[in-house]
C-alpha cells in the first residue's frame, strides 16, 4: 500500500476518496482511515471433522473401486476367475442394487426424474447387446500394440478417472461424463488383453457396474439413507483392502494406509490448518458485483 | 514550355512544301504526317484536308512549312512566310534544313506575336525538341498499357498514345502513292508495293465463303449436341468428365470465334482470332504428323500388343503391394483382422479387373486403330484421348482410392465427433461452437466404445488410404501433365509470338529516345525507337483463356482435402465451373 503521507502540516481541505475532483494531494495519497476498512477471514468456512470424514469417504471408496476392478481383471487374466462367475455375480449385484435404488427412498427419486422402468430395460439391453456384439472386435483390437503400452494407457486413464470423478465439487471443475468415458476406455484397453471374447464382455460389464452404476447408487444412498452410504463405503473399502492383501501384503497395507490417510488424516489436517488461515480484505480488493444481473441478460 | 515536334524520318529528304499534321489537344506538341510539295493550289489543299478529316476522324491541319536547301533559299523562305497568312493557324512552324548541316532548324511563329528562334534560351525559355520517328513502324505498332491495363480507346490518353493513335488513324493518307496522278505531290511513308499481296487478296476473298461453310458445319454440330439423347443424365455426366469431350467443345468454341465472317473490330479481337487460327493450324499439323507416324509400320498394332501386358503387369504389382500391406508393412502396428479383410477385398477387385482386361484384349487393337484416327482433329485431341484411356485403364486404382478415402473420411468424421462426446462436449450448430452437454449413460457408453474401436482401427485404414492416395496422385499427376500440354497448345499465343519475333515493333511496350544532335542555338533532335513488348508480357496479353486459367484449389486446400479424406479429381468441380 503506497500510503505516502506528507510530513508537512495537513492541508485545510479534508481528503475525499474520489477521483472526479481536483484535490491538493498526490494521486496515491490515502489518509488514516485507510486501514479502518480492513477485514480478516471473511469467507472462511468452519468445517466439522466428522462431516469432512463423511464426505471424504467418497474419495476413498472410489480409490478402492479402481483397485477392485483392476484386481478382478488381473484374476481373470491369470485364469483364477472365470468370466461366467464374474458375469453371474455382476448380474446378482446389479439386481440387488437396482432394487435397493428404488427401495431406499420409496420411489420418490424415480417419480421426480420421471424415468420409466421401460427406459431402464432398454438401456440395459443396449449395454448388453453392444458389449456382447463388439466383444470379438474388442478382443483383437490391440493385438499389435505391445502390452506395456496398453497397461500404461489404462493406468493413465484410470488416474484421469480418479481426478475427474464428481466427488461433489462444482460441475465446471470436474466432468462426470469425461471420467466415465475414460474409465470405459481403460476397461476396453484392458479387456483386449484377455484371452477370449467372453472375458472381454465380462470386463466391460464389470466396468459399467463399478464405474457407472455403483456411484449412482451411492449418491442415492448418500442423499436418502446416510447409514447405508457409510456402510457401502466401508464395505467397498474393506473389500478393496482385502482383495489387495490376497494378492500382495505390501500392496494391501499401502492401500489401507492410503485409504486411512485420505478419509481420516486429510480431514484432520484440513480442520487443523483452517486455524492458520489469514485472509485480509479491504478497499483494495477488486470490485465485486453483488447484484443479480440476470435480468439484463435476455 | 517545350514544344515537341514529331517528325517522320522519311520526310527529311522531301522537297520544300507545306507540313500536314495535327496539333495534339492538351499537349504542346505537333505530329507531322506528310509534306505537300510545290506547286499546289491552297484551296485544293484545304479541300483535300477536309476530305481526309472526314475519312480518318483526325483533325488534320497545315502545321507550317518545310524548306529544302536550294540555291534560291531566301526567296523560297519569304514565299513560305507569306503562305502562313493563307492558312488559318495558331502557330506556324517553319522548318528549314540548311546546307552543310545534317539536321533542320526550326522557327515557331505565334499569331500576333514576334517570331522567335528556337534554342534561344533567353527568349521566354520556349524550347523546341524535334523527335524523329519511323512512320511505318509507328503506324503499324500497337502500344500496350504498362501494367495490367486494358486496350480501351475511351480512357484518357497520354501524349505518346495520342501520337501513336494519330499516325495509325491516318493510314488513308499514306495510301496515296508517289506515282499517283493527283492535284499535288506528297511525301510520306510509302509501302513497298503490292505485287506480293495477290495471295493475301485471294485468301481474303476466299475467307468469307470458308467462314460461312464453317459456321454452317458448326451449327450442325451444335444441333447434334443439343439433341435429346446426348442430354440425358449419364451421357452429360460422362461427357463432362471425359477430357476429349471437353477438348472437342473447346475446339468448337474456337472455330465459332474464327468463323464470324466479318472483319475484326479492334486489335484485341484481331489478335485473338489470329492466335486461335494459327494454334489450330499448328495443332492439326502436329496431329497429322502423329497419325502418319502411328500408322506407318503397324506401330498401332505393336502399341495394342504392349498395352495388355502393361495393364497385367500393373495389376500384378498392385497384388504384390496388397500382399505386402496385408503383412506387417514397415513394421507398423496394424489391426490384423481388419488388415486381412481390406486386403482380401482389394485383391478380389484386382482379380475382377484382370478378368475384365482379358475379356477386352481381343478388341483393343481395333479400338486403338479407330481411336488413333481421331488424332486428325489435332494433337490436343489425341492427348486428351490418351488421358481418357489412362483414366479408363487405371480405373481400379481410382476405385481403391475411393473406397480407401470414404472409409478414412468416415473414420475421421466419426472420431472427431466422438472425441467431443468423449470430453463431454458437443458441437452446437446454432452458435457454431463446442458446448458442454450432459449425455445419458448409454450414449456415453456406446460413444466411448465406438471411439475406442475407431481409434485403434484408424492406423490400418489410414495406411491403406495413404498408399492408394499416392497411387491415385501418380495417375492424377500424369493426367495433369497431359492436360497441361493440351492447355499449353490451346492457349499459347503463337501468332503474337511470331509477330514479336519477326516484327518486334508491331507490339510496343513503350518508346526510347536517342539523341541525334545537340547543339546550342539549335533544336534538340531525338530519335524515337520502339521498345518491343517482353515475351512474358506477350504471353500475358494474348494467351487464349481456357479453363485452366481459372483458379483451382490452392495447395493448402488440397492438403487439407487429402488429410480429411475428401476425394480429389483432375477435373474441376461444379461450383468452380459456375463462376
Amino acid at each position: 500500500m503506497g500510503a505516502e503521507r506528507e510530513p508537512g502540516p495537513p492541508p485545510a481541505v479534508p481528503w475525499k476518496k474520489v477521483l472526479y475532483e481536483q484535490q491538493p494531494f498526490p494521486d496515491n495519497y490515502v489518509d488514516r482511515r485507510f486501514l479502518e476498512e480492513l477485514r480478516k477471514n471473511m469467507y472462511v468456512r468452519h468445517y466439522r471433522y466428522w462431516s469432512v470424514v463423511y464426505e471424504s469417504g467418497l474419495v476413498a471408496q472410489q480409490l478402492s473401486c479402481v483397485c477392485i476392478f483392476v484386481l478382478l481383471w488381473g484374476h481373470m487374466d491369470q485364469g483364477l476367475l472365470s468370466p461366467h462367475w464374474l458375469i453371474a455375480a455382476g448380474l446378482v449385484g446389479s439386481l440387488v442394487g437396482y432394487a435397493l435404488y428404488d427401495l431406499v427412498d420409496w420411489g420418490r427419486g424415480r417419480a421426480r426424474c420421471g424415468r420409466s422402468r421401460w427406459a431402464d430395460l432398454k438401456s440395459t439391453a443396449i449395454f448388453l447387446a453392444f458389449t456382447y456384439g463388439f466383444s470379438p472386435v474388442l478382443k483383437t483390437l490391440t493385438e499389435a500394440v505391445s502390452t506395456d503400452t496398453v497397461y500404461a494407457m489404462a493406468s493413465l486413464m484410470l488416474l484421469a478417472h480418479l481426478l475427474f470423478f464428481e466427488y461433489g465439487a462444482p460441475p465446471d471443475v470436474v466432468s462426470s461424463g469425461f471420467s466415465l468415458n475414460v474409465a470405459i476406455f481403460a476397461s476396453v484397453c484392458l479387456a483386449s488383453r484377455l484371452p477370449g471374447p467372453l472375458h472381454a464382455f465380462a470386463t466391460v460389464t464389470c466396468a459399467i457396474q463399478v464405474f457407472a452404476l455403483w456411484p449412482t447408487l451411492l449418491r442415492r444412498l448418500k442423499a436418502s439413507a446416510p447409514c447405508g452410504y457409510v456402510a457401502g463405503v466401508a464395505l467397498v473399502c474393506m473389500a478393496g483392502v482385502a482383495g489387495t492383501l490376497s494378492v500382495s501384503a505390501v500392496g494391501g497395507v499401502l492401500l489401507a494406509l492410503l485409504l486411512l490417510s485420505v478419509s481420516l488424516l486429510c480431514p484432520l489436517l484440513l480442520t487443523r490448518l483452517q486455524l492458520y488461515k489469514d485472509n485480509i480484505h479491504g478497499p483494495w480488493d477488486e470490485a465485486e458485483i453483488k447484484e443479480d444481473l440476470s435480468r439484463f441478460l435476455q | 514550355m517545350v514544344l515537341k515536334i514529331f517528325f517522320p524520318q522519311c520526310c527529311n529528304a522531301a522537297d520544300s512544301g507545306l507540313l500536314i499534321g495535327r496539333w495534339l489537344p492538351g499537349h504542346n506538341s505537333a505530329v507531322v504526317l506528310a509534306v505537300i510539295h510545290f506547286p499546289f493550289i491552297p484551296g485544293q489543299v484545304k479541300q483535300y484536308l477536309n476530305q481526309l478529316q472526314s475519312l480518318t476522324q483526325v483533325d488534320l491541319t497545315v502545321l507550317g512549312s518545310w524548306c529544302k536547301p536550294s540555291e534560291d533559299q531566301e526567296r523560297v523562305q519569304s514565299f513560305l512566310k507569306d503562305l502562313s497568312t493563307i492558312f488559318p493557324h495558331e502557330r506556324w512552324l517553319q522548318l528549314s534544313s540548311e546546307k552543310g548541316k545534317k539536321r533542320f532548324s526550326c522557327l515557331v511563329n505565334s499569331r500576333g506575336s514576334k517570331v522567335f528562334e528556337s534554342g534561344d534560351k533567353e527568349d521566354k525559355g520556349d524550347q523546341v525538341i524535334c523527335i524523329h520517328y519511323d512512320q511505318c513502324k509507328v503506324m503499324l505498332s500497337q502500344l500496350h498499357p504498362a501494367q495490367g491495363g486494358i486496350l480501351n480507346p475511351q480512357t484518357e490518353l497520354s501524349e505518346l498514345r495520342l501520337v501513336f493513335q494519330t499516325v495509325s488513324q491516318s493510314q488513308a493518307l499514306f495510301y496515296i502513292d508517289k506515282y499517283d496522278e493527283g492535284p499535288f505531290k506528297l511525301t510520306h511513308w510509302q509501302s513497298e508495293g503490292r505485287e506480293g499481296s495477290i495471295l493475301v487478296e485471294l485468301s481474303k476473298q476466299a475467307s468469307v465463303p470458308v467462314c460461312l461453310v464453317l459456321a454452317w458445319l458448326l451449327s450442325i454440330w451444335y444441333w447434334v449436341c443439343k439433341s435429346r439423347i446426348l442430354n440425358l443424365w449419364p451421357m452429360r455426366f460422362v461427357s463432362s468428365k471425359l477430357s476429349s469431350c471437353i477438348q472437342l467443345s473447346h475446339r468448337a468454341e474456337h472455330l465459332q470465334t474464327i468463323s464470324v465472317p466479318r472483319k475484326a473490330e479492334d486489335h484485341t479481337e484481331f489478335m485473338r482470332k489470329a492466335n486461335i487460327f494459327v494454334s489450330f493450324l499448328v495443332d492439326v499439323a502436329l496431329g497429322l504428323l502423329l497419325v502418319s507416324w502411328l500408322y506407318r509400320e503397324n506401330r498401332i498394332g505393336q502399341l495394342a500388343e504392349t498395352l495388355v501386358p502393361v495393364a497385367d503387369h500393373i495389376a500384378e504389382e498392385l497384388q504384390e503391394l496388397l500382399k505386402w500391406l496385408m503383412g506387417a508393412p514397415a513394421g507398423l502396428k496394424m489391426n490384423r483382422a481388419l488388415d486381412q479383410v481390406l486386403g482380401r477385398f482389394f485383391l478380389y477387385h484386382i482379380h475382377l479387373w484382370i478378368s475384365y482386361i482379358h475379356l477386352l484384349s481381343p478388341f483393343i487393337g481395333m479400338i486403338l486403330w479407330y481411336v488413333g484416327l481421331s488424332a486428325c482433329l489435332g494433337l490436343t485431341f489425341a492427348l486428351s484421348v490418351l488421358s481418357d484411356i489412362v483414366a479408363l485403364l487405371t480405373f481400379h486404382i481410382y476405385c481403391f482410392y475411393v473406397y480407401g478415402a470414404r472409409l478414412y473420411c468416415l473414420k475421421i468424421y466419426g472420431l472427431s465427433s466422438l472425441w467431443r462426446l468423449f470430453r463431454g462436449k458437443k458441437w452446437n450448430v446454432l452458435r457454431q461452437r463446442v458446448d458442454s452437454c450432459s449425455y445419458d449413460l448409454d450414449q456415453l457408453f456406446i460413444g466411448t466404445l465406438l471411439f475406442t474401436i475407431l481409434l485403434f482401427l484408424l492406423p490400418t485404414t489410414a495406411l491403406y488410404y495413404l498408399v492408394f492416395t499416392l497411387l491415385r496422385l501418380l495417375v492424377v499427376l500424369f493426367q495433369g501433365l497431359l492436360h497441361l500440354c493440351v492447355d499449353f497448345i490451346n492457349s499459347f499465343p503463337l501468332f503474337a509470338m511470331g509477330l514479336r519475333i519477326c516484327r518486334s515493333y508491331r507490339l510496343a511496350a513503350g518508346v526510347k529516345f536517342r539523341v541525334l544532335e545537340q547543339e546550342s542555338e539549335r533544336p534538340l533532335h531525338l530519335l524515337m525507337e520502339i521498345n518491343p513488348l517482353t515475351y512474358s508480357a506477350v504471353l500475358q496479353w494474348y494467351r487464349t483463356l481456357t479453363y485452366s486459367c481459372y483458379p483451382k484449389d490452392s495447395w493448402g486446400a488440397l492438403c487439407k482435402k487429402l488429410f480429411i479424406g475428401e476425394l480429389i479429381y483432375p477435373w474441376k468441380h461444379k461450383n468452380i465451373k459456375t463462376d
